[in-house]
């Protein structure tokens, strides 16, 4: 069992930037109008932001760390650590931590790391990167999130494009021995790994002209094996059961009344439909759930960080908070984690 | 309105259909654009308007017309 008990860190600032292009459901190709309303008014996801060609995720990244970095007022030579968590990383080799370190500035003596993950990319970064800062042996660490997504699809997938918005964020951890500890359930079904995939690409089966012949599924779906393809059923039905199984587990062993001692919880922002069944199956207080899907689509591994940001940043930064945070996605995986924030630093999103 | 009446509509909603298709034939396999996400929306509104809460299983299991009144059964409801 992943049950991390994380002692000594704390979330000191947070913020995210999203390109500065937004676009609504009925502008993408995808759909007529009327399919546009239907997909508004089920999936929720009314606008997304996508970077164009040329803006890569670590490019809107670097703008959410200069900012945070400036708004904590951190020096750069004090950052021990520099974590990317990107399924979109700049090139396949090097990690785009290591560009990343020598853009902003950082010192040659950075611990880097890429942490591929997905959606459960936030809580996979404020495990690796907690318990890298837990023993204070490391002291300050960077942790960046975030991916354009909507490319690693196919343009005429219609099962998968509207789904995805771009984004880059930044959180910022820091030895803090009066931190309270950062509870993490961690959970991987490896079988099901082919909900959420691209088959080429890898060496597995690397690219070749094979990878670029689409093929045409019906309902809308034409993709190519190059393509990040969506397994809609089969990830239907672990969205549905396994986070809900995680999350009531993690409330009844740390003895939290959901009325009482949670002031939010931030679910991964997959769609309306995942999202309304996970609050109704677990009978979560409505007020306390914030959804920003509708504005900025499913940012996968930047989702909780960026309500964080565009949500609850007012509280985050005037109080101390009491967050469960529920995400889940490719691998599968899955993670519920109990984060008692202090006030920290928060900066609104930033549209580059 | 009969139970019946508002499982029909909520069908035809869904799927922008006519009641007059509803039958055996009406499952995942026949009806264009039957996916996770009609799925998932038509179980909502389900649950909405009859006031239950399926069982994951359950909502797995809603793949045609015929499943939807036996799964109601399930939960007391009298179509």
């Amino acid at each position: 069992m992943a049950r991390w008990q994380i002692k000594n860190v704390t979330l000191r600032g947070v913020t995210g930037t999203v390109p500065n292009r937004p676009v609504k459901s009925a502008d993408l190709p995808f759909f007529t109008q009327e399919e546009a309303d239907t997909f508004d008014a089920t999936v929720g996801i009314k606008n997304r932001y996508i970077a164009p060609e040329n803006t890569c995720a670590s490019d809107l990244c670097f703008d959410a760390a200069e900012r945070l970095i400036a708004g904590l007022g951190w020096e750069k030579e004090s950052i021990d650590v520099l974590l990317f968590t990107s399924v979109t990383g700049d090139y396949k080799t090097p990690p785009t931590s290591a560009i990343l370190q020598d853009r902003l500035g950082l010192p040659t003596s950075t611990f880097v790391l890429d942490v591929p993950m997905g959606c459960c990319g936030c809580i996979y970064s404020i495990t690796v990167a907690g318990n890298l800062l837990t023993a204070g042996t490391a002291k300050r660490a960077i942790v960046l999130v975030g991916d354009t997504a909507m490319r690693m699809g196919n343009p005429k997938d219609k099962s998968r494009g509207p789904l995805f918005g771009d984004s880059g964020t930044a959180m910022a951890l820091e030895f803090d021995p009066t931190a309270e500890d950062i509870i993490i359930d961690f959970n991987t079904l490896g079988s099901g790994y082919k909900a959420l995939m691209t088959p080429h690409g890898g060496y597995r089966h690397p690219v070749t002209q094979e990878s670029f012949v689409e093929e045409d599924f019906g309902n809308g779906i034409v993709r190519a094996p190059k393509d990040a393809l969506i397994n809609g059923m089969d990830v239907f039905s672990f969205a549905i059961t396994k986070p809900a199984t995680s999350f009531k587990k993690m409330l009844e062993e740390q003895g939290l009344d959901k009325d009482n001692d949670v002031d939010y919880f931030l679910i991964h922002q997959a769609n309306k439909l995942i999202v309304d069944r996970l609050v109704k199956k677990l009978k979560l207080p409505v007020e306390k759930v914030p959804y920003n899907l509708q504005e900025f689509g499913n940012l996968g591994g930047a989702s909780i960080v960026m309500l964080m940001t565009s949500e609850i940043s007012e509280a985050l930064s005037s109080r101390p908070l009491t967050l469960l945070c529920s995400s889940f996605g490719l691998g599968l995986t899955w993670a519920t984690m109990v984060l008692r924030t202090k006030p920290m630093v928060t900066l609104p999103v930033n549209k580059i | 309105m009969t139970n019946l009446e508002k499982l029909n509509n909520i069908f035809c909603e869904v799927f922008s259909v006519e009641s007059s298709v509803l039958n055996s034939d009406f499952n995942n396999a026949n009806v264009d654009g039957w996916d996770s996400v009609h799925q998932l929306s038509l179980t909502s509104s389900i649950e909405d308007e009859f006031d239950i809460m399926l069982d994951a299983e359950d909502i797995l299991e809603f793949t045609s017309y015929d499943n939807a009144k036996t799964i109601l059964a399930k939960y007391d409801i009298e179509l």
